[in-house]
């Protein structure tokens, strides 16, 4: 009764301002349990109330909108190759780059599900074979000019052919043909059906550009090629740099809240969490779990830890040693202590790993009836020894926050029990070409696919271009192609979960654990999205945040 | 003389040029993946390698890029950025000058803070005040400048908030914010060569000290301050000219990690990135403009010291 | 900071061309070393670091590869396993053992490093100077390109050839403080050959291998022996600076310059783990470069002093 009394009195804009900015940082931050109970202790309100009083602020807050302003964001990494074309894109800091500057067919919303951006539909044929694409209508590029069939088909055909050199290449394959089958209408002819198609068209590489664009560097004069349609355009990019971002004051819809944005990196971490916390940073990516306890006690700044797939993972190539031995493989997986890993290296930002890319952050498509493996020291001595090996020698490289602290725990742990896990400590720059998919045992990261479906197809297809642990299981082809033509929720489950246990038994994979992904922002940074697909919203803020 | 020894400097100075080209094109060769690789990372196919490789030009022999890298630069045609695509010329442009700014205000500060350091330390010799100095500079010099640079940014940027964390450019500041700006790099920068100028300044001046016409001089009843001021120091300006010369050169190329933690776009930082790009143009470039640079320095400090040094400027 | 070794040798190299004249070899004998409290104080700092070398690994309460402790950063105190005398690091290692562990590694390595950038730098000098012409002209240039390229640099592309081994560790480290060795013996060689003892040797007959052993070596010894300590400290920061870029010694090694790297965000709260290493480096390299100054002071030949 109590509750429900204070439930119908208490109201958001009843709030002192300073309870107001704690309901703010919660809502912004993901709000959990935990601090739902300190909002209700502090507010001295009970946990009901508490928790609608943060449903309640989340509509206050998102209803607000504000216009003007500007952020400095920093990401991880950049340098003399950040780059201008999207099609070329390889990291955070181009990705963000582009979402400011132009927009791609297909948006992800925070729940991955494919929303309209510069298709105003998406209809596939009935076997899903073909895909037809209402381009929008009213649109202009940043240098005049309105967006057409043409230009869509132009910048879909930059990831085909033989000397294309989209980073997407593969991932499109599938597709035989884009049509242009009226002035805002295209068509994608498909070698195989694919349910997920208007998903890829989500990738942060999609961005449409103008029909003949042909160079995306900076010209003589520092001047660019306006060629997107985004809510900012770009004023200045030096690589390596910065680039400022202003306005674009004809946006063809809502967004674009800020004046201007500069978008930078500070490669060292530590250094990034102090631009962050002293304030010249307004949002910053990859914040190392060693830092989590800085920011989260520091005023004015929120950590934003989103639950997402990022694996980390340690391959054991299936064709060759020592990882073609089934129980090498047992044992480097009994051997992980995985919640240690959660609750230590992760303080407590991850989730359990269980040897399958697919985390309950993929939502209805992870197999929560796959038994959770737990860290069974005696389980992995037995497979050791059965597998007959000693010893053997891991290549590490600090591809994602943690990777080789979960190494060196492992390394600790196989000590114990008498296996010699040697680890190899090699620099990143020429990790994908020399050690990945090379080296017998090494390390890998993996950005969250947006289904299962291409997470699972991308790594564990039988002969795909990046099929990292060389397992390659005929089962797993069949309900790879089966699954994007199953519409029925339950089948549908039932061939994913097939696929996850096929994974979970047989492959080399070793997945210990999940990161979320975690960045910090300023306070006053309202409205930040949430796709689990990448940094800061998988990139998708600037169109988004307004400053408080 | 004095001509044909710049002269001869000039020309050793272009034979280090070329060996240096040609080291830095071995090793970067040595080196695991290609410029193509490193670009599509995790998401080279062999079509797209292949792809890029072509498009890059990467197909042709090693020592064919080689000489078309060597014919462009006589041109004065530094090339274009394999991995970035931008010109190498736009690049380096602006860092170019930020590297000779912070160069010359840590140059402003701690060369005159580090002679009067060091004269006064030498002027007092075994005195508790010249063990203070001496002991700092050796504690400077031994502790790690990421440790330095960290500790002062955590004690006046996040604790304080005096100072800002980064060396975060408008390109629109007046000088006192360009100052406040650069206020955390300039500050760690000046400690550490500040901290080797002081030692090599007071060891240079106690060399000298012991010589026969100090000795003399000193034995004449000349004020100790007067024989340090008048000719000891003129006499010990040779070896430390060679050291603010070789300072200066570490100042331009070897600054990475301040220019890592102060995210300061210099020239280090950018050399380092094209090494992990392995986009050779970029590195050439810069390896001409550090060893240039060298060059250049070693070259004043021995025409300075030769100048200084009598029996240096007139040989038996 | 590691570039600066350059300075040393540079100012070496012009003084060592005044030297020469002191150094006859009427000069009177070199009295004993005698040490001040400081000088004694110091060997025992760099004698206790020897030995913690020798039975560290013995004396430390955990392997450092242990993660025994509750949590990261603890402060000293009572945990699970044992009692954590400096508290834990970020991987609630013992802080302790791991300084204990790292004596070895950092010691060890920059001692190699610095004897063999020695070893090169002195062989090729004094060949270099002795031979002249081509040969001169060759090694020089070479070493001059070395010396014009950032260290870290240079390291960066060595080890991300070759990997990251203590051999090649060693082995780069000390190519690379070779070149500093390398003028410096050039310099006081081409200064000794042109004195008239030598050209004496030389009329009287002597091989070149002689003149080296009997004369140029005895006289260049002094001033490449006090140059000695700062080189050793510019190897100890290479190797950490080497961690900054997430090279260096192989996990789970520890050595004290990438423990310091490791731990600076403990600074932030409150965590020690990255000042004991940084204590260790500043303890060692600092006894070191006071145990030269003094013998330099006391040796008294000039030579020795402006080597300070």
């Amino acid at each position: 009764m109590k509750d429900d009394k204070s439930k119908s009195e208490l109201n958001y804009k009843d709030l002192t301002q300073s309870d107001k900015d704690l309901v703010a940082k919660l809502v912004k931050g993901g709000f959990s349990r935990r601090e739902v109970l300190k909002l209700s202790m502090v507010t001295g309100v009970s946990l009901v109330a508490a928790e609608h009083l943060l449903f309640n602020g989340k509509a206050a807050i998102a209803a607000t909108p504000k216009k003007g302003g500007s952020v400095r964001m920093s990401s991880n990494l950049h340098g003399p190759d950040d780059k201008l074309d999207p099609a070329t894109f390889t990291s955070t800091i181009d990705y963000t780059r582009g979402r400011a500057t132009y927009n791609s067919l297909i948006q992800h919303a925070n729940d991955l599900s494919p929303q309209p951006e510069l298709a105003e539909s998406f209809e596939p044929n009935g076997n899903a074979t073909e895909w037809t694409f209402k381009i929008r209508d009213g649109v202009t590029f940043h240098n005049g000019g309105k967006l057409t069939a043409d230009d869509v088909v132009y910048t879909m055909k930059r990831h085909q052919g033989e000397d294309s050199t989209s980073v997407i290449k593969s991932v499109l394959a599938s597709v035989k043909e884009w049509k242009k089958t009226g002035p805002m209408e295209v068509k994608a002819i498909l070698e195989s059906p694919n349910a997920d198609l208007p998903t890829l068209l989500g990738l942060f590489q999609t961005k449409i550009v103008k029909n003949g664009t042909t160079g995306y560097t900076q010209k003589e004069d520092g001047s660019l090629e306006q060629n997107g349609t985004g809510p900012y355009i770009m004023e200045s990019f030096q690589p390596g740099v910065k680039s400022v971002h202003t306005r674009n004051e004809n946006y063809w819809r809502e967004g674009a809240n800020l004046d201007a944005c500069e978008i930078t990196a500070i490669t060292d971490p530590v250094a990034r969490v102090n631009a962050l916390i002293s304030g010249d940073m307004d949002m910053v990516t990859q914040l190392e779990p060693n830092s989590f306890r800085q920011v989260e006690s520091a005023k004015g700044v929120t950590l934003l830890s989103t639950p997402a797939a990022l694996q980390m993972g340690i391959c054991c190539l299936k064709n060759s040693e020592p990882g073609s031995s089934d129980d090498f493989v047992k044992g480097m997986q009994y051997i992980q202590d995985r919640k240690r890993i959660v609750k230590r290296i992760l303080k407590g930002k991850g989730s359990l790993g269980n040897d399958t890319p697919i985390s309950p952050a993929h939502g209805k498509d992870w197999c929560s009836e796959l038994p959770q493996r737990e860290y069974d020291p005696d389980k992995a001595k037995f497979h050791f020894k059965k597998s007959g090996y000693t010893e053997a020698e891991l290549f590490v490289a600090p591809v994602s926050g943690g990777i080789e602290d979960i190494c060196l725990t492992a390394q600790a742990n196989c000590a114990k029990i008498g296996f010699n896990l040697k680890l190899k400590k090699v620099p990143t720059d020429g990790y994908w070409g020399a050690v990945w998919m090379k080296e017998p045992l090494n390390v890998v990261t993996w950005n969250m696919r947006p289904t299962a479906n291409s997470q699972l197809g991308i790594q564990f297809g039988p002969g795909a271009a990046w099929n990292d642990t060389f397992w390659n299981n005929a089962r797993m082809g069949e309900l790879l192609a089966q699954s994007l033509a199953e519409t029925d929720p339950a089948k549908r489950h039932a061939m994913y979960c097939e696929m996850q246990t096929l994974v979970h038994n047989g492959s080399g994979m070793v997945i210990p654990a999940f990161s979320n992904i975690n960045d910090g922002i300023a306070d006053n940074v309202m409205g930040m999205p949430t796709v689990p697909l990448g940094q800061l919203g998988a990139c998708e803020w600037p169109e988004f945040i307004w400053l408080a | 003389m004095m001509t044909r020894m710049v002269m001869q400097r000039i020309g050793i100075g272009f034979a280090t040029l070329i060996v240096v080209s040609i080291i830095v094109f071995i090793a970067t060769s040595i080196l695991p993946g290609d410029v193509a690789q490193i670009v599509l990372g995790q998401s080279a196919t062999p079509e797209t390698l292949a792809a890029l490789r072509a498009q890059l030009g990467l197909d042709q022999p090693g020592y064919i890029r080689y000489f078309s890298w060597l014919g462009n630069m006589m041109t004065g045609d530094l090339g274009i950025s394999k991995a970035g695509g931008a010109t190498i010329s736009s690049l380096i442009g602006g860092r170019f000058g930020n590297t000779m700014m912070m160069a010359g205000f840590v140059a402003l500060i701690s060369i005159p803070i580090s002679i009067a350091l060091g004269l006064w330390a030498a002027m007092h010799p075994g005195t508790w005040l010249d063990r203070l100095v001496t002991f700092g500079t050796l504690s400077l010099i031994s502790v790690p400048e990421f440790f330095i640079a960290t500790v002062a940014v955590l004690i006046l940027a996040v604790e304080l908030h005096w100072l800002p964390s980064t060396a975060y450019m408008t390109g629109e500041e007046t000088f006192f914010e360009l100052m406040k700006a650069l206020a955390m790099p300039l500050i760690t920068l000046v400690i550490v060569v500040s901290a080797q100028m002081i030692r090599m300044t007071r060891a240079g001046i106690l060399n000298v000290m012991s010589s026969p016409y100090i000795e003399m001089a000193i034995l004449k009843g000349v004020p100790r301050g007067r024989i340090i001021l008048r000719h000891a120091f003129f006499n010990a300006i040779g070896p430390i000219i060679n050291v603010i010369a070789l300072n200066l050169a570490y100042l331009v190329s070897g600054v990475v990690i301040v220019e890592t933690i102060f995210a300061y776009p210099g020239l280090a930082k950018l050399m380092i990135d094209g090494v992990q790009t392995r986009d050779l143009p970029l590195v050439q470039a810069c390896a001409m403009i550090f060893c240039g640079t060298y060059v250049i320095l070693i070259l004043i400090a021995d025409v300075g010291s030769i100048l200084s040094n009598p029996r240096l400027r007139n040989p038996k | 900071m590691t570039d600066q070794i350059v300075n040393k040798e540079a100012e070496q190299e012009v003084l060592a061309k005044l030297d020469a004249f002191a150094e006859l070899p009427d000069a009177p004998p070199k009295r004993k070393f005698r040490l001040t409290w400081i000088g004694y104080v110091s060997c025992a700092v760099v004698a206790f670091w020897l030995i913690i070398c020798v039975v560290g690994p013995s004396i430390a309460p955990f392997h450092e590869m242990d993660m025994d402790g509750d949590d990261s950063f603890l402060p000293a105190g009572p945990g699970e396993y044992g009692y954590f005398y400096l508290g834990t690091d970020y991987l609630s290692r013992d802080t302790l053992s791991r300084v204990l562990y790292g004596a070895r590694n950092t010691i060890g390595i920059s001692l190699a490093a610095t004897l063999l950038a020695y070893l090169m730098g002195i062989t090729l000098g004094i060949l270099a100077a002795v031979k002249g012409g081509w040969i001169d002209m060759g090694i020089s240039r070479v070493n001059d390109a070395i010396l014009a390229l950032p260290t870290i640099m240079l390291g960066l592309i060595v080890i991300a050839a070759l990997g990251s081994s203590i051999p090649i560790l060693i082995g780069t480290a000390a190519v690379i403080y070779a070149t500093s060795v390398f003028r410096i013996a050039r310099a006081l060689g081409q200064d000794i050959m042109v004195q008239d003892y030598v050209e004496a040797a030389a009329t009287r007959g002597e091989g070149v291998w002689w003149i080296i052993r009997a004369e140029v070596l005895p006289n260049a010894a002094m001033p490449l022996a006090t140059d000695f300590g700062l080189r050793l400290v510019f190897v100890v920061l290479f190797i950490s600076s080497l961690s900054f870029l997430g090279l260096g010694v192989q996990p789970p090694a520890a050595d004290w310059g990438s423990m310091v790297r490791e731990n600076l965000q403990g600074l932030t709260y409150g965590s020690y783990a990255a000042i004991w290493p940084a204590l260790a480096i500043a303890s060692f390299t600092i006894a070191i470069n006071l145990i030269v100054d003094d013998i330099s002071a006391k040796s008294g030949g000039s030579l020795a002093k402006k080597m300070v």
